[in-house]
This record gives C-alpha cells, structure tokens and sequence, in this order.
C-alpha cells in the first residue's frame, strides 16, 4: 500500500488528498490533515474521487468514427492506434486550415486539466494552428470576474487566502451556495461564524449556507447591480466611506457617485424586494468592520449584467477601503479544480498566458520570439460564438479537451446542430460523454491519477499533482497527446516533462516567473504572483497598490434580466448545482455513492406556487421555456421563493440547458443561466382517492 | 453447479451467490412477473424469509419467498419492474441464471396462528410474501380457524395472483378485494383495505394477522387491529428495506437498533413499537 | 515463554526487517514532511513511532475503502449490460478475490487495536465476513503505547488507551534506548519467539520506566470525556430533538465521521462490468446519506438531516453497547480532526454536557 499526495480533482477549494496505490490500483483516498484548505476533511466527492478512476467505462485507445454522416445507429466508433487517430486529426486539421484558414477552427481547453496542458493547448492553437479561437467553460462560469476585475483592480482573481477565512469578522456571501458548492470553504466560513463573526448571505434560495447566516437579504435573481448599489449608497450617506483609500488608490469616484445616488434603499426595495431596512443594516455592519471579506460565485457572474455585477463588488470594496488586506478583500469562488489555473495560462480568445492580451504588440512579439511562429492579431472567438459559427456552417473543426458543451452551454438543441454540422469534431476526455457521441475521432486521456503537473486552486495556490499510478489502458496524459499532434503537424514540442513545461510558463509568465515544479514538492505549492526563484508567493493581493495601479470605479446601472417572466412564461428559472453532484456527471455519475444520492433531476418550487398549480411533492412536471421542454420531479420547498423555479444543471435526462437562454453579457460574452421564463405545468393531476366512509373503530373494538 | 456449491463451502463465503436457472416466467400484471428458479440442490426456506438476488453486472437485491418450499427446489419470485435490478432480471428469458443466496431472514412466526383466526392484510406488491402463507393455510386446513385475506390494489389490473385468488376463496378462504381507483369494469370495492374491518368476521382479541405492503398501510392496519383488541405480539408484519449484503453487516436495512435483515424481515407490533422501529 | 520483554533499540529495524521478509510491513511515514500516513514501508529506519493520528484509521487493512469481492467471468456468450447473456456456467465462473496478503501493521495505536475487538465481533460473528475475517487472520498489529497524544484525542476516559492490557498481538512502550514488549496473542508470540536472540527479560527498572511511560503519557491528555454520562442523559430523554436538530444543521454530508472512524462498518457493493469479466466490488458506505436506505421506487425513509445524525451518535452510544458489549467509540478523535461542522464525537458531549449543567442550574 503506497498513498501519494495529489489535489482533489472537483471543486476549486484545491484540497490535499492522498491516493491510496496497492497493485497498481487506486484503492482509497483520505485527507491530508496539514493542507491549508482542507486541514483533515474533506467533502463527499473528495473522499469518492478515487472510485470513477478505474472505471470500466474509461476510454482506453484512440476511436474514430468511420462513417459520420449516417444515422445515428451507423455512427459507430472502432477502436484504432494511436499513429492512426493522431495522423488523422493532424492531416484534416492541416487540410481544413490550408482551406478554410486557421480561424475556421476552434479549441476547446479545460479547467479540469493542468496548466501545462492548457499552456500547451493554447501554444498549440496559437502557434500550430495559428488562430485564436481557443477558450473554455470559464465563459460560462467567471469570465465576468476576469474582464470586470481585470478592468478594475488589474486581476481577477480571489485576493485573499481560503486560511484567511477564519479570522474574519463579517462575511458578505453573495450568489454563492458555498457550504454546497465550495465545502471546504463552508466549512472556514463556519468556523469564522463560530468565532463570532458576522455572515451575510444575499440569495434568492434558501441555501445551507444561508441557514447559517445572520441576515439573509433574498433579492429578486437578477437584481444584484441595484442590491449592491442601495448598500453603497448607505454607506456613503452614513458617513462610512473610507475616504482615504478611495483618494489615494482609486480613481473615477466621482463619476460613478453621480449614478449611485440614485439608488437609495427605498428604491432599491422597490426593484430587488429586499427592505430598505436591512439593506442599510447590511451596509453598516459590512462597512464599519475592518475584517470585511466580499465572496460571490455564479449567482453574481452568470447573467447578461454578469460582469456589471462583479464591478459592483469591485466599487463595494474600494468604496470602504476593504481590500488589500488579510481577511479583507473581493473573493470570486472559483467552481472547476483548475478553472484558475485554465484562465492564468492564456485558455482564452484574448490572452496568452498571464493575461498577456494578444492585442498587445509588445506580449505577442514576447511569444512569437520564444514559439518561433507568427501568431494570430485578432482575439479569437468566445465558446459561444464558436458554436454560432459552427451553426452557420462558418466555423469546420473544432478541438474539445475536457470539457462535455452538451450538457453546460445553454440553448442545447442549438449546441446539438452546431456540433452536427463541424466537418471534423474531435473530443479528447477520461469518458466518453453526451459530446463525444458527436466525434469523429475521440482521444483517451489519462485521470488526474495517471499524471503530473500543476491545478491553481480559486485561491491563487499552485499545487502539484502525484502521479499515482500508470495510465488506464492505452489513454496519455493530455500533454502528451498535445505535443505529440503537434510534432505530427510540424512543430515539435519535445517536453521530457511537465516540469519543462512549466519552466517555459515561468518564463513566459511573469506572475508564474518563480513557480517551478521543485519548489512546489515542499509544503502545498506556492500561491501567485510569485515573480522570481526567491518570492515566496502572495497570500493577498492588492496589498500597497493596485495591479494596475489605481482601482477603477466603473459606473454600473441596474439593467434588468434579458428574459423576465410573463405571462405566457410565468416563472423565473435559475439554474445551479447539488452538493452530491458535479458539473456534468461525467465523474461523479461513475461513483456508487455519488450517483445514488442524486440519481435524477428535479425542479425545487415554493409550496404555495406548487399548491395553486396543484403540485404535489414528488410528482412529475413539465417546464418549458422559450427554447425546448423538459419533464421532471418536481420538489416542493421553502427553499426557493415564490415565483422562482430551481433545477440543477448536471442532469442528461431533463437537461435544465435545454431551457436556458443563450444571451449573453455584452463584454463577457457569459450566458444568463441564471435567469430565464418559464411555464410549470404538473403531467399528472394529483388522484382523488375514493375513500369508502371511515369504519366505527369504537364498534367494532372487542374490549 | 455442484461446484460452485462445493466452493462455496470450502471457502465459506457466504457472498457467493448459487445459480438459479429460471425455468418459468409468468406475466402477472404489466410490471409484475413471477419467475421460478431451479437450483441444482434443492434449498429449504420458510414463508417470510428473502434470498439475494442478483443478475451479474447490475446487482443484488433481496426478494422475498413467494412459494412453499418444493421438493424440486424451485423457488417462486415475484418481481415488480422497479430498479436497475429488477429491470435486469425482468429482461431475462428462461435458461438464463440469476444469483441466488440465501434463505436469510426469521421468517413468519407459524405457531402463533395454530388454532386461530387469521387475518391477512396485504396492499399491492405485498401479496407477495403473504402467499406463501396463504399456501399454508390451504395445505393444512385444520390448523387455523377461519382465514380471511384484505387485498388492496391500486387498480384492478395491478391486482397480482387475480387468477390465483379465485382458487384461494374455493379453498375456503375469505377475501375482500379492493382498490384506489376502478375501472369500467371493476364493480368490486373501492378504498382503501383499512376500511374493510367489518368484513372481518372474528374475534380480533382471539386472531392474528400477517400483514404487509406500503408502510403507511402497515402502520394503519397495525394500529387499527391493536385497537380492535388484538394483543401486539400477533400483529405480524414484513418489512422491505435497502440492502446490500443481507447478512446484517452492510449496514442499509437499519431500524432504529434492528437490522431488518438479520433481526426481521418480520417483526411484531410488540416489537416495532418497543424498538421505535417504524419511525 | 513470558509475554515480556525488552528489545534493544537498536535491534528494532532488523527485528522489523526480519519480519518483512514475510509479510508486507506497513508502519507510519512522514510523507514529504507534511502528514503521517500508514503506507508500506521502505526505509525502516523512517519510521515515526511518536507520531500524530493519522487518517483514515487502520481500519482499513482490514476493511478496504474499496474491495473486489467476486469476479464472474462469462463463457461462451458475449455480455451485454445490465444482463449476463444466456451463460453458461462451470466451477470457474465465479472467482473469490478476497485478499491473501500478509501483513505486519506497525506503530498502531492503542485506540485502534481495541476498536478490533468490536470489529472482530461485529463481522466475524453470526454470518461471518469473508474478506473481513481473511486479513484479519493474516495481519499482525504491533501497537505503541501512545506518548504523544493530539488535542483531539480520549481514549483516555473509555479505557481503550493509552495503553492496553489486552487485545493486542504486541505492544510495546517506548523506553528511550530500548522497548518494552509485551505479547497478547499466538501470533504475537511467534512472532518475538522466531527472533527470541533479540529479546532478554524485563528488570525491575524496565517495568519501572514503563511505568513512568504511562503516567507521563496519561498526564498529556487534553480530554477526558464519559460517554457512559452522555448515554445516560439521551437514555433518560434529557436531550431534546432541537438539540439533534442543531447538529443535524451542521452536517456538511461529508461522510467523513464514518470513513475515519475505526468502529464505523457500512459499506455498498456495486458490479463493475469490464470486458474480461463483472467485478463485485464494494465500498465504504455512510448512514449519513439520504440515499443510503432509499428503498425501491425511491422511497426515502431517511430523508430528514436530523434521522441520519441522531441515528449515528444513538448507534454508537446506545445501540453498540446493546449489540456488541461496548462503545461505538474508541476516542480516537479522528471524527474531531475530520468534521467540518464540528459535531463530532467530542464536541458533541462537550456541548451536552453545557447544555445540561446550564438547565440543571436553572
């Protein structure tokens, strides 16, 4: 029995967990009880992510798919070697790009491998295939946080430590079901609780979370601009700005203080449903403590008004001077194990790695001068606009690693034709999944298990992995099927090992510039920017100054949601995800445990809603929307407000996507998977019993 | 076959499961079938006690007796189409093999009922492990007083044994039929089974009953016929609950400090309440 | 042969050493000077002996976080899922994987080797485990006496450390520049009598400085917590369901409480469908879950939080001791360490008992 140190491959809290090896097999896990993160615990998935491991499910050689255009039943796969698939995909790639040219193909990185393979993934696109288009689901989860505090602070990221936590003194959660969706987060939150600090939980739902909290403002979904611009105008008319701060290390307040005086508490009342009352509270308790910590995850980011809500963050912050120090700061929760890390690599349309933008004549001479390739001017296109492409027959080949876009993007059924109509799709996973139905070539990866290399954790932290054991089958580490498609295509990448790779990302990267495998095997990784050999990384960011220099105050103004009900739809659906679950199933629907606790999807609605449209609990439902219909359970619950209606993302099966709306935030381009319209109808009428008249027990009883 | 048997002495365990060859599947409703399953020694079993049934690559689940044990060693179950097991076994055809181990469980007490009143409540997929006491009763007549059966269904067409029934009333047996909700062709009762005490024509204080089906009828009837003066400790019933190893160490058929599969399936009244057990 | 002796500090690697030429030696490691982790030994001489609790408990040498059981090969018809084809079957059909190895724990604490005797009666007992009672056969413990005890540790109070007078194979206390052995078991004995050129009898000052072992080891406890007085106080109603309310609040579903736990024995049992052949594989499994008594159609009679936390702390306070003669606890702490909502063994009877004394004084 050997057990080796790795990080939990889920969520973004980037736990320390051991590996247990006999035989060559991964027979247990158990947490490391020094980690920062976990400190001994772990939550439900992390003490299950060694089950789906060795899964007989696993993707074990290279498939192609002979035949694409017939039906479904002909589409079948058979199993070749890897010269065969990798000579394939090189050669059509090479061919749809000397005839379509390289903007007629897009990648697909991911957040669930490591950064250096998405450093390679976005080398490969840049340098190999010569375009842009590369991006991954941080579109869907936080590309608001990247643009809305890139513009703001110079970074987007958590700027305080998860060990930070703790020690607050009042907690701010907006948008964010932590206890559920960051557990180990929870479980510091809960603690700073227990230690008698303030939590404030702005959610329409009722979340574990929010059961914990002091106060609980329940915003109508859609309304946090004008929640958080009532609770800056309270500060500011009770005196509670810290004018220091906002003198010496912002900019532009005076522009955005002409907007913000519009939004008293008791118009805000008006527009969010939250009492005027409570949102002075509110800004009272968080403005007048120092140890004032602000955490927001997708309740925040995914809307069409996505990136206006996190400047919002961004002015709450500043306003009161609450960052740049321990236990004070603006904390996007970070959903994927290495989403931080997919983004800070450069796996997306604009940046290369750093968020070195590739406009930037100066950043793109750096790379051309160490790629030795031209690269591409023009920002690439976002994931979304890559399947409109592809829908309009524009975009030929796309390039998906890790990622399942058949159960996350919304508007499905137009994914699905978008997907139909590549002329050449290849998808690269552990599993074959809902997209992967759709490949013409379908390359087996190796789990996190069966190789090294780096995750960033939400909190900035690098970590290394420990490789447990060999890969399953025939499956390779994505960086090396990258680099070796890549040599196929006539740019060797000759990596003897994901530590030279990160030696050319520390190069490249000056807020990786010290981040080196060797230094990463002592402690739990190194948390960036950590510039040079010698830094010892950064716990919180921001610290004297901006990364930009000064924080910008950004005007923002309430916009409403792009699709609000009415009366054909009368209901608002928000979308989310279940503690037991993760993303779309493809791990965790391979874990005993996991699948049995939440095995279907379910539609949470309020009693009274549910009793006027003669709902009963556990029966089955059809809600539909604009888009497409579903049929499900529905769950009848005070947990969801009146008019809201909530259904989990995960599911194939009445797949919430197939109802969500594809509009998206102008500049982030994020889709509002948090609020859309819809019509719940109950499928069966709840049955009258006939009863015969109650029996005279008293009669017939023998005393 | 002998082999396996022989293994599975020789190593003693106790999780390696006979095979079952099915020799017969009969369509009982649309989701109900009844499938006898021929083991190479014959295996001996009470009425109330379950065995594992499992079909490789989809599972184990417990199923109870449905049968009196036969001298040609073919236990009868009675499946509903509900799980991924279930399914699976409901897709195989005769010839093919299910896992069997068992019998496990305590089994109906059978001594209480000598000379007695019998009163059998049973709702929906609950018949099941009540027929083989109906068999019983039926073999030994003389043993028991009158034996009265309450049988509720949610329609007419889920009533399971219907052609069965019919052969139970002609063997002397009372009873009542009824279900949730009729048809155009039901003319029969219609309620729920705890609204036919009347028809019962006993002194309950003197009777006992075997009851099973959904909890909340378990729970009323039980409550009911203790009111009517049935002492606790012959109110009977069989309880169905998750497992997975049947042998009281995986741990799912918890009842407050009872395993159900070790402990039961078939508590009384007396003990359910005493071991807050129905909670 | 006398079950005490004295073992040279400098003799124990080739005593261990020795051992391991038959048996896979398992002892706590240091892993990159960040945790403690029970793993196969390399480098003997790496070996921490003081060290903290490590996670999970031992229990899982002997009952694996994940096990194959069975392996049903198929012949002659290819598998489809979920079926098995029409198969024919023969004495090779079904193959019983259950673990043959060998193997010496070393470093054990006391806690955890009196857990064993629970365990040995819970799966050996009645029906008995197969692959349970197999690694128990072929697995030697050899336990330390605990001198040097986490914050969350208390076995203290319940008798089950730090120090035993029975139930181990072999414990020894540690003496500076030599060990104290003292033997519990056939096994044990073999095992000091194949190398009894290592060994020499105990002097009056061995069992003296033992001795002084335990009262300094004592003497480094930060809990002493009597289960017994809590069992007593649910046994005669005086916790209320708001109380159990409150905790099941707290519950991050985590499972962690009953994967840590060296007394906690559920588990599942899923098939695996490869193409070679179906695996029976089963797992470790929790109460604390909904779905873990989900009964067929999707019943959940557990649904409530508050069913599933209660049900675990009565199992270990009142339905352990009713079944099993003792304890569901060995005051390891390790649920301490683990719970993220901190409603844990130890801080459950803290709390209790708070609650108690401030009632009792109104």
């Amino acid at each position: 029995m050997n057990k080796i140190l790795t990080v939990c491959p889920y969520c973004g809290c980037g736990c320390g967990l051991y590996l247990h090896v006999e035989n060559g097999q991964i027979v247990g896990v158990s947490p490391s009880r020094s980690h920062p993160v976990n400190m001994g615990s772990l939550c439900v998935k992390g003490w299950n992510a060694h089950e789906f491991i060795a899964h007989p499910d696993r993707l074990k050689y290279p498939l192609i798919r002979k035949n694409r255009r017939g039906s479904p039943e002909n589409r079948r796969f058979s199993g070749v070697s890897w010269d065969e698939a990798l000579n394939l995909v090189a050669a059509i790639l090479d061919e749809i790009k000397k005839k379509h040219g390289p903007d007629s193909i897009g990648i697909l990185s991911s957040a669930k491998c490591t950064n250096e393979e998405n450093y390679l993934m976005m080398k490969f696109a840049r340098a190999v295939l010569g375009t842009n288009n590369i991006d991954h689901c941080a579109r869907l989860c936080h590309s608001s946080t990247v643009g809305g505090l890139a513009a703001a602070f110079g970074s987007g990221a958590m700027t305080n430590s998860i060990s930070e936590i703790a020690d607050a003194k009042v907690l701010f959660v907006i948008g964010s079901n932590t206890t559920e969706q960051h557990p180990m987060i929870g479980m510091h939150m809960l603690e700073a609780v227990d230690r008698g600090a303030t939590l404030i939980v702005a959610d329409p739902r009722r979340t574990k979370i929010a059961e914990f909290a002091h106060i609980h403002l329940r915003q109508k979904s859609g309304t946090d601009v004008a929640l958080l611009m009532g609770i800056m105008n309270a500060i500011v008319n009770e005196g509670l700005v810290d004018v220091d701060f906002v003198r010496r290390r912002t900019e532009n307040f005076d522009t955005f203080e002409e907007t913000l005086r519009r939004y008293s508490p008791d118009i805000v009342e008006g527009i969010t449903g939250v009492k005027a009352g409570d949102i002075r509270r509110v800004a009272r308790i968080y403005a007048m403590e120092k140890r004032s910590m602000l955490f927001y995850a997708m309740g925040i980011t995914q809307h069409i008004t996505g990136v206006d809500n996190v400047r919002a963050c961004a002015n709450l912050v500043m306003l009161t001077g609450h960052i740049g120090l321990p236990m004070s700061g603006l904390n996007p929760l970070r959903g994927q194990n290495n989403v931080q890390g997919a983004c800070d690599m450069g796996g997306l349309p604009n940046v290369y790695s750093g968020y070195q933008t590739v406009t930037d004549p100066g950043a793109r001479k750096k790379f051309e001068m160490a790629w030795r390739r031209r690269l591409p001017e023009k920002p690439g296109l976002t994931l979304m606009e890559m399947m409109d492409r592809a829908y309009e027959g524009k975009l030929k080949a796309m390039y998906i690693m890790g990622e399942n876009p058949l159960i996350s993007d919304p508007d499905l059924t137009h994914v699905r034709e978008a997907l139909e109509r590549l002329e050449f799709l290849v998808v690269q996973d552990i599993f074959p999944n809902e997209t992967s139905e759709y490949a013409d070539v379908i390359l087996p990866a190796s789990s996190y298990a069966e190789k090294d290399g780096t995750f960033t954790n939400t909190e900035r932290r690098v970590q290394l992995l420990g490789k447990a054991i060999e890969p399953v089958g025939e499956s390779r580490p994505d960086w090396e099927i990258i680099s070796d498609l890549s040599s196929r295509m006539g740019y060797t990448m000759n990596y003897r090992g994901t530590y030279e790779i990160m030696e050319e990302i520390a190069l490249l990267t000056p807020s990786y510039g010290g981040i080196l495998h060797h230094r990463l095997q002592e402690g739990f990784g190194l948390q960036w920017p950590c510039h040079d050999i010698n830094h010892s990384g950064t716990q919180y960011l921001h610290r004297k100054k901006f990364a930009r220099g000064l924080g910008t105050f950004i005007t923002v103004d309430f916009v409403p949601p792009d699709e609000p009900p009415d009366d054909e739809y009368p209901f608002l659906l928000t979308t989310g995800r279940v503690y037991f679950r993760y993303h779309t199933g493809t791990m965790c629907g391979r874990t005993a445990v996991l699948e049995r606790e939440e095995p279907e999807s379910f539609v949470e609605i309020n009693p009274d809603d549910a009793e006027r449209l003669g709902i009963r609990n556990r029966s089955m439902v059809k809600v539909s929307s604009r888009r497409g219909a579903i049929e499900l359970k529905a769950y009848v619950t005070n947990r969801t407000p009146l008019g809201i209606v909530f259904i989990p993302f995960h599911f194939r099966d009445a797949a919430a996507n197939i109802l969500t709306n594809p509009a998206t935030d102008p500049s982030a381009k994020i889709p509002e998977y948090k609020v859309c319209a819809v019509k719940v109808e109950p499928l069966v009428r709840p049955q009258k019993v006939k009863r015969v008249p109650s029996v005279d027990l008293e009669a017939l009883r023998i005393t | 076959m002998k082999g396996n048997l022989k293994n599975n002495k020789k190593n003693g365990n106790i999780y390696i499961p006979l095979n079952g060859r099915i020799e017969e599947i009969i369509q009982l409703t649309s989701d109900v079938r009844l499938f006898k399953a021929k083991t190479e020694i014959p295996i001996d079993y009470k009425p109330g006690q379950f065995f594992m049934i499992s079909v490789w690559g989809s599972g184990e689940i417990p199923i109870s007796v449905t049968s009196l044990p036969e001298k040609n060693g073919m236990p009868e179950l009675c499946i509903r189409k509900t799980g991924v097991v279930t399914t699976a076994i409901h897709s195989l055809q005769t010839g093919q093999f299910v896992g069997l181990r068992g019998p496990y469980g305590n089994g109906f007490p059978m001594d209480i009922s000598k000379g007695r009143d019998v009163v059998i409540v049973a709702g929906g997929i609950g018949i099941a492990p009540l027929r083989p006491l109906i068999q019983q009763f039926i073999k030994k007549p003389n043993e028991t007083g009158k034996v009265t059966l309450l049988y509720g269904s949610r329609t007419p067409d889920e009533i399971i044994f219907r052609d069965e029934v019919e052969d139970w009333k002609k063997s002397g047996i009372t009873v009542v039929l009824t279900v949730d909700k009729g048809n155009d062709n039901w003319n029969g009762n219609i309620g729920l089974v705890t609204g036919f005490w009347p028809e019962v024509r006993t002194n309950f204080k003197n009777a006992v009953a075997y009851i099973c089906g959904p909890e909340v009828m378990i729970k009323a009837a039980m409550r009911d016929l203790f009111f009517l003066g049935m002492p606790d400790d012959r109110i009977i019933t069989t309880l169905e609950s998750h497992m997975k190893c049947g042998v009281g160490k995986c741990g799912h058929c918890y009842a407050g400090p009872k395993y159900i599969c070790t402990d039961g399936p078939v508590f009384s009244y007396k003990e359910i309440k005493e071991q807050s057990i129905l909670k | 042969m006398k079950g005490e002796f004295i073992l040279d500090r400098n003799h124990l690697s080739y005593w261990l050493r020795q051992m391991r030429k038959s048996r896979e030696l398992i002892g706590p490691l240091m892993d990159g000077g960040k945790d403690i982790v029970f793993k196969s030994v390399d480098k003997i001489h790496e070996l921490v002996l003081d060290c903290p609790a490590s996670l999970p408990s031992p229990k899982e040498f002997l009952f694996p976080q994940y096990e194959s059981m069975l392996r049903f090969t198929p012949l002659h018809l290819p598998l489809t899922k979920g079926g098995q084809g029409g198969v024919s079957l023969s004495e090779k059909a079904i193959e019983d994987l259950s673990d043959k190895t060998k193997r010496v724990i070393f470093g054990v604490r006391s806690c955890d080797i009196s857990a064993l005797s629970l365990m040995d009666k819970f799966y050996i007992e009645g029906h008995k485990d197969p692959y349970y009672a197999r690694r128990r056969e072929n697995t030697l413990f050899i336990s330390i006496v605990c001198n040097n005890p986490d914050p969350t540790c208390f076995c203290i109070g319940l008798g089950t450390g730090p120090y035993l007078e029975k139930g181990f194979d072999i414990q020894m206390t540690d003496l500076g520049d030599r060990y104290f052995v003292q033997i519990g078991s056939h096994e044990g004995a073999k095992t000091v009598k194949a190398m009894s050129f290592l060994f020499r009898r105990p002097q009056k000052t061995d069992y003296e400085d033992q001795y002084e072992v335990f009262l300094s080891s004592k003497a480094r406890f930060h809990k002493r917590i009597n289960l017994e007085g809590i069992r007593q106080m649910i046994l005669e109603e005086k916790v209320k369901d708001d109380f159990w309310q409150w905790v099941a609040g707290r519950c991050f579903e985590c499972g962690g409480c009953v994967y840590d736990c060296p007394l906690c024995t559920c588990f599942t049992v899923t098939d695996r469908t490869y193409s070679e052949g179906i695996e029976r594989v089963r797992l470790w499994d929790t109460c604390m879950f909904k779905g873990f008594t989900r009964m067929a159609g999707g019943v959940l009679p557990n649904e409530k939080m508050v069913k599933r936390t209660k049900r675990w702390y009565y199992h270990k306070l009142i339905y352990y001791p009713e079944s099993l003669g003792g304890f569901g606890c060995v005051g390891c702490g390790r649920c301490t360490i683990t719970c993220p909502g901190k409603i844990d063994m130890a801080s459950i009877a803290a709390r209790l008992k708070g609650l108690v004394l401030n009632e009792e004084e109104e």
